[in-house]
Parts: C-alpha cells; sequence; structure tokens
C-alpha cells in the first residue's frame, strides 16, 4: 500500500496539469449542468454550446488522464526503467486504479451529485442511481481505456487501437447495420447492453492483471480483439424471446397472471386484413383480444411469434418478431406480421391454422401525483420531481418532470385539468408512453448527463388549476399462446388505393 | 563460488530467426564476467530474459537460484540494472529520481547515493531528459549502485561514450561493486579485458565458450612452425588447431588447447623433425579474432 501511494504520489505530480484540466472539465460540467435545471425559469442558463462543448471535452480529459498515467509506466516493451526495479505489480496497479478513482470518478460523482440536487431530486434517494451511473462510466468510459492503455506504449498506438474497431464497426455498419447493432430489444434491450458491458467489463479487468502480473501483451491483444468479437456476436445473437425470458425471471410476479389469456378478436374479425405490400411481402393484421387482466391492470404488448400452417402442412413462420407497431395497448390490439409473397399466393384459399405466442408486461399499481402550477418541485415517486408553471397571462401551461440518471422504469401520463365547479375536466392529456421504457432493473442508465426530463405544455385559453401525473409500474412479463383455426386470408385482403399522379 | 546466474538450454526466436539456441551459461558469483560477441549475437536477449523483461522460448534463466519468470520485487531490491537503450523517466531531475527511487530499496543509502552524484558529476536539479547520453548512463548507474545491489548487470553501458566518461563508468562500477557480481555485454572486447575476471563469448545465438580469462590467456597459443622437409598437409589437423595455414616449409596454427609437451608432440607426430617451434601469447583480441573466423569458417 505504502508503495502504491508513493507511485501515486510521482503521478500526481507529473500529471498535475492533466489532472488540473480534468477537474476543471468536471467543474465546468457540474456548473453548466446545474445552471441547466434553472433554464425554464431562466432560459439564458441554457448554454446548449457551452454544454455541449463540456460533453465532448469530459471523456477526452478522462481519456487523456487515463492513457497519461498507464503509460508513465507503460507494459508493453523491454527498454522502460521499472520493469527492472522492484515494483509490485498489484501496488503499480492500485496506484492507477486510485489516481482514476480520485481524478476521474470522485470529480464525476461530486459533479452528479451536484446536478441531480441542482434539479431538486433528493440525493439519499438517489445514492444508489447515483454510485451504479459510476459503475456504469467505469465499465464502458474508463476500462476499455485503461486495458487498450495498458496494451498500448503511447497516445498514437492508443488512438489506433481505439479508431481501428470503430472504423471497423462503421464499415460493417453501413453494409450491414443489423450486425452491429443487432435487433432492438425494446423495454428489454438493456439485457443485451448489459451483456456487453459484462463482456466488457470481464474482458478489461482480465486485460489489466493479466498485463500488469505478466506484461505479455501479445496475449493480452489477443484478449481484447476475442473480447471485441464476443461482445458483438453477443449483441447480434442475443435473440428476443431470451431476453424476454430473462426479463420475465426478474419480474416482480405479483400478480395472479393464471387467468390472463390471449384470443383471436372474433368479435371484431372485420378487422382482421391481408395488405398486399410492395416487395412481394403481405402484411397481415390479426384483431387479438386479451382476457382475464385483474382489475385496475393493462397489458403491453412487446412481442410475438406466429406460425401460419395450411392443411397440406405447408408453413410459414414469423419467429420472435418485435410487435413493433401495436394498435393500442389495453385489451385489444392488431397484430401485424409480415408475410412471404409466395407464400401467401400459395395458401390464401386455404383455411390455415394461426398459432402464435404473444410476450406481454403486465402494468398495475397506479398513482397520480397532482402537480399545482405553482414553479415549485413536487416529488413524484417512481419519475422524480416535476413542476409546473402557468406561463404569461396564464394561456400557456408547462410540466416538466426531471428523472435522475435512468428514464422511469413506468409508463407516464400527464394530464392538464380545469376544476370547473365540481366537475374536473380533463382539458389535455398523454395516454400513450411518451418515450422509450425499459425494464432494466438498475438504477441507473449510462450515460454522462445525470438528469433526463421529459417536457410538456398546454395552450388552452382556459383556466387551469392543476397538473396530474400518472404513472403505472411494470408487475410481470408474461407469455400467452393463442390458436385461430380455419382462417382464410383471400377473404381480408385488401389493396393500397393507387397514388393519383 | 556459488551461481548467481544460469541459464538452461536457453532458447529464444522471434518468429524463425532464432536468437538463442540453447545457450548454457554459468556466472559465478563474485565474478566480473563479460559476456562479448559481435552485435547481434545475442547478449542482450540473454540479459533480458535474465531480467524477466523477456519471455524465453525454449529451457531457462534463473537468477540467484529462481527461475527468472518468477523474479519478484523483492530479487529486484538486490539488482541494479543498466542498459544503453533503458528508457527513463525524463520529466524528473536527477535528485527526484534518486528519491524516488529510495523507498523502494530496503538498503538505499543516502550518503553513497550523494557520493555517486558527486563522483560522476551528476547536477541534482537536471532534468533527466536535458542531460546527455554519457549523463544518462551515470545517472542510471548512479541509481543502481546506491543500494549496494548484490547482482550488477550492465548491457552494452559503454556504447556511445566516450573513453573518458567511459572510463569514469568502469571506475564507479569497480569502486562500487564491494563483492558484487558484474554482468556486463560488450560487443567491444577492450572495453572488459581490462577488469572481466570471467569471458563468455557469444555468436549467432551459442555461446562459443565461458571460462576465467587467466584460463583462456593461458590456453590460447599462436604456433609458427619451420619445417626441415618440406611436407604435405596432414590429412586431418587436430580439432583444437585453428586458423591452420601452411606454405612451402611453415605451418602456422592457433591452438586452442595449449599444453607443451602435448602441442610439442603432436607437431611432431604430424610433420616429423621441425628446425624450429615459435610458441607466442595471444592478446585477448587475436584470441576473439580467431574464434570468430573459425566460427564464420565452420557455417
Amino acid at each position: 500500500m505504502r508503495q502504491a501511494l508513493h507511485i501515486f504520489k510521482k503521478d500526481v505530480r507529473h500529471l498535475w496539469f492533466e489532472i488540473a484540466l480534468a477537474i476543471t472539465v468536471a467543474a465546468a460540467f457540474a456548473f453548466t449542468g446545474a445552471r441547466r435545471a434553472l433554464w425554464l425559469v431562466d432560459p439564458a442558463t441554457n448554454r446548449t454550446a457551452a454544454w455541449t462543448l463540456v460533453m465532448i471535452l469530459l471523456p477526452l480529459a478522462w481519456w487523456t488522464l487515463i492513457a497519461r498515467v498507464l503509460h508513465d509506466e507503460a507494459l508493453p516493451g523491454d527498454n522502460q526503467f521499472w520493469i527492472t526495479r522492484p515494483y509490485s505489480w498489484k501496488n503499480l496497479l492500485g496506484a492507477k486504479a486510485l489516481f482514476i478513482l480520485t481524478f476521474i470518478n470522485i470529480p464525476m460523482l461530486l459533479a452528479d451529485a451536484v446536478i441531480v440536487r441542482a434539479y431538486g431530486l433528493p440525493l439519499a434517494a438517489e445514492m444508489p442511481g447515483l454510485l451504479w451511473s459510476q459503475v456504469l462510466i467505469a465499465i464502458v468510459f474508463i476500462l476499455p481505456i485503461a486495458a487498450l492503455s495498458a496494451l498500448t506504449t503511447g497516445f498514437v498506438q492508443l488512438i489506433f487501437a481505439i479508431l481501428t474497431p470503430c472504423v471497423i464497426a462503421l464499415g460493417v455498419a453501413i453494409v450491414a447495420p443489423e450486425v452491429v447493432l443487432g435487433g432492438f430489444l425494446g423495454g428489454s434491450d438493456w439485457v443485451k447492453t448489459y451483456y456487453a458491458f459484462l463482456v466488457m467489463s470481464v474482458a478489461a479487468s482480465a486485460i489489466l492483471v493479466w498485463q500488469y502480473s505478466m506484461r505479455r501483451t501479445a496475449v493480452g491483444r489477443s484478449l481484447a480483439g476475442a473480447a471485441g468479437i464476443l461482445a458483438v456476436l453477443g449483441m447480434m445473437l442475443i435473440p428476443w424471446p431470451a431476453a424476454f425470458r430473462i426479463q420475465s425471471w426478474l419480474s416482480k410476479q405479483r400478480v395472479d397472471q393464471s387467468l390472463v389469456h390471449v384470443a383471436f378478436d372474433s368479435g371484431n374479425r372485420w378487422l382482421t386484413r391481408v395488405v398486399i405490400a410492395g416487395g412481394d411481402r403481405v402484411r397481415l393484421e390479426l384483431p387479438l383480444d386479451i382476457t382475464g387482466l385483474p382489475p385496475g391492470m393493462i397489458a403491453r404488448p412487446e412481442g410475438f411469434s406466429i406460425h401460419l400452417q395450411a392443411p397440406d402442412g405447408t408453413m410459414w413462420q414469423a419467429d420472435q418478431l418485435l410487435l413493433r407497431n401495436s394498435g393500442n395497448m389495453g385489451q385489444k390490439f392488431s397484430l401485424e406480421a409480415t408475410v412471404d409473397g409466395a407464400f401467401y399466393r400459395k395458401v390464401k384459399d386455404e383455411p390455415l391454422r394461426v398459432r402464435g405466442s404473444l410476450y406481454m408486461t403486465l402494468f398495475g399499481n397506479r398513482q397520480t401525483v397532482r402537480v399545482p402550477f405553482e414553479d415549485r418541485s413536487v416529488p413524484v415517486p417512481r419519475v422524480g420531481v416535476c413542476s409546473a408553471t402557468g406561463g404569461a397571462n396564464r394561456q400557456s401551461y408547462f410540466l416538466i418532470c426531471s428523472s435522475a440518471f435512468r428514464f422511469p422504469p413506468v409508463l407516464v401520463s400527464y394530464s392538464f385539468i380545469q376544476s370547473a365547479k365540481e366537475a374536473v375536466q380533463d382539458v389535455w392529456s398523454s395516454t400513450e408512453p411518451r418515450r422509450p421504457i425499459s425494464y432494466s432493473p438498475f438504477p441507473a442508465e449510462l450515460g454522462i448527463i445525470p438528469v433526463s426530463q421529459d417536457f410538456t405544455f398546454s395552450t388552452v385559453s382556459v383556466p387551469l388549476s392543476e397538473a396530474r401525473v400518472d404513472t403505472v409500474e411494470p408487475l410481470a412479463h408474461v407469455r400467452r399462446n393463442f390458436e385461430i383455426d380455419n382462417l382464410r386470408l383471400a377473404d381480408f385482403e385488401v389493396h393500397p388505393a393507387a397514388v393519383s399522379p | 563460488m556459488s551461481d548467481i546466474l544460469r541459464t538452461i538450454d536457453l532458447s529464444k526466436r522471434f518468429r524463425k530467426t532464432v536468437v538463442l539456441d540453447h545457450l548454457n551459461m554459468i556466472v559465478p558469483e563474485h565474478s566480473l564476467y563479460g559476456l562479448v560477441g559481435p552485435n547481434g549475437a545475442g547478449k542482450t536477449t540473454t540479459i533480458k530474459i535474465l531480467m524477466n523483461a523477456r519471455q524465453p522460448t525454449e529451457g531457462m534463466a534463473e537468477v540467484f537460484g529462481r527461475d527468472s519468470r518468477r523474479l519478484s520485487p523483492e530479487d529486484f531490491t538486490q539488482i541494479g540494472y543498466v542498459s544503453e537503450n533503458q528508457q527513463m523517466p525524463d520529466w524528473m531531475t536527477i535528485e527526484y529520481f534518486m528519491n524516488y527511487l529510495k523507498p523502494f530499496y530496503p538498503d538505499w543509502d543516502v550518503v553513497r547515493a550523494q557520493e555517486l552524484l558527486r563522483l560522476f558529476e551528476l547536477p541534482p536539479d537536471r532534468k533527466i531528459r536535458n542531460l546527455s547520453h554519457g549523463m544518462r548512463m551515470k545517472a542510471a548507474l548512479a541509481s543502481s549502485l546506491a543500494y549496494r545491489p548484490r547482482l550488477i548487470v550492465l548491457d552494452e553501458p559503454f556504447t556511445g561514450l566516450d573513453a573518458l566518461v567511459r572510463d569514469e563508468l568502469i571506475e564507479g562500477v569497480l569502486e562500487c561493486a564491494n563483492g558484487a557480481t558484474i554482468l556486463i555485454s560488450s560487443h567491444d572486447l577492450s572495453e572488459v579485458e581490462s577488469f572481466a575476471s570471467h569471458i563468455g563469448y557469444l555468436d549467432r545465438g551459442r555461446l562459443q565458450f565461458s571460462e576465467e580469462m587467466t584460463s583462456l590467456v593461458d590456453r590460447f597459443r599462436e604456433i609458427e612452425i619451420t619445417l626441415a622437409n618440406t611436407s604435405q598437409s596432414p590429412i586431418s589437423w587436430p580439432a583444437a588447431w585453428l586458423n591452420t595455414e601452411q606454405s612451402a616449409a611453415v605451418v602456422r596454427f592457433v591452438d586452442t588447447q595449449f599444453d607443451q609437451e602435448r602441442t610439442i608432440a603432436e607437431v611432431q607426430r604430424l610433420f616429423g623433425n621441425t628446425h624450429h617451434i615459435s610458441v607466442n601469447a595471444m592478446p585477448l583480441r587475436a584470441i576473439f579474432l580467431t574464434l570468430a573466423k573459425a566460427g564464420r569458417k565452420a557455417a
């Protein structure tokens, strides 16, 4: 430990300028970030250019500091003075970790705390997010650069090491974007992201320990390459149902799901459509009905798989396609699947048997919080804080909600209320989810900005009494099977209207 | 004398290039071992493996009886290593460098460190980046002698130095050695012959010989024979005779295993009566040239 402190002191002395730069940028981040909290009251505080500049400089300052401190005792090569001195690798690695913790993590933690407080969010309640956010920053912004710095001797090599995979990824992304990004897994997309985080953190830690203990750079570089491939392959290949299964396993399971069923909505059979789309594709729309939901609970379809089988055994399968365009959220909705044109032409007059699975998230525990137009922050459980303000002449009304470290893992809807005599009139409301929801169980999402905001407004000419924020939380993630017999697709065929020139 | 450094069938290959080829070398304790050989012979690679800066492909190297790959920080507190191309922390002043290293060594002698700075005329407040090559070598040496290491390893320490600085360095090393074992590598024999107690000659990754200087000088002789009759060359020259030349009545060779009685008996067996046999001791440089030439011829 004494040796680690000794090396740490040497690094501080050597890299004082880089340290000063990084701390200055972190301070600027805290200052501009905190000032942005006031932008609704004082638009002059929202200095976007300064904020953008700080957001660019912050990771650059970190990476410079990490590279400089690790390259001070570069690991590859055999000419460095220190490798024949009585350095203990554990102390050396400890000194570097202490340096990064002291001059990157702690300033960032403090800056985040300052910003979160400036938005009126309670720091104690946000502590898990604050700490987890630092873990994510370490996994994504620090560990990989530290590992690459441990495999290189200087900036030129390091930049080359960073740019090479970026250029390869960019090239592949241009040619085949799905290869790099994989499919979007909706609210369960965090599974894919955390898989990449896991690979990155394990590989980067292993490389650091390996390099500091053994200094065998060729093996370390191979490990880095293998980890990169493993991360990309995993991102590409994690199937949506697997992510959903993990999500189901983690769900709170506080509801009795046994009565929940999904079936073809035969009462609205007329809503079935087979749309002949271009590109030899046919879009099949099937009305489905979800029944048996406990009172106060709503279901949100997340995805499905579907099999169409003709009497002669011919089969077409849409495997686990994500339900991108469900008709609505609730008990009835329209499932949309794309069918191959050749298959359709072959079987359209046959009575088909349709078998499918629907993946849903069940939401419940509705909470409503009233937010008066009083320019003060109101704590909104599951969200953070919200404040509502009436604009000039009370003709425009604003509602802004701030959440720390992640978008709330709940469905949020807003409404503006006019209190007229005894009746309460819902002047305007947003019932659809306003932004992508992540079901991640972790208290923070990856990002440098610690506070996310949602903003809505109304310009009705009637005086409003308050805004309301409704939230429902995800309680369970379930899969239900359904079957439809004797479905003759030709009966529902529609052709899009020709567009007049 | 126990062995402080040892290599056992040590081999190192860089892809298809063989740099060390089953090297077996022993450096006895308290010796001043000169490892010489032409450029590219494998001297630096041998030393880097001994210092655990590189990994062997085959075989092993031992330092203080321990596998060099397992050298611990405690072992390095007893090793002073200086190399011509060592990367130093250029931003440090000499004084800061010495002070920085001090806590790493339990036996660091502050007084001795000051003396070394004075001996080598090193300006304490000057940054290492502003030092000449000679001064950098002196700084490296001073920082490696201040803790009285048990083993001093110097890899081509005199390359690029003028004679005065070289002599100062040698003096410094010898003055401070205090019974330490010293391994010094050089491509120039004259740099080490004046003070080495043992010598090893490395060529193309193989150790041609390794022995005490006195026995080496004793066993090499340049021999010239004036024959009584013009004679045929012998069908096969003895293996210990190198650089054999023969004119009509004169035969010259270098005997690498000289022994007065045995050599003369061998001459008489091969050539019969002789007019005159001249036996001359050889300077170390001539011995090495003979070996180098013989080695190339054999290759």
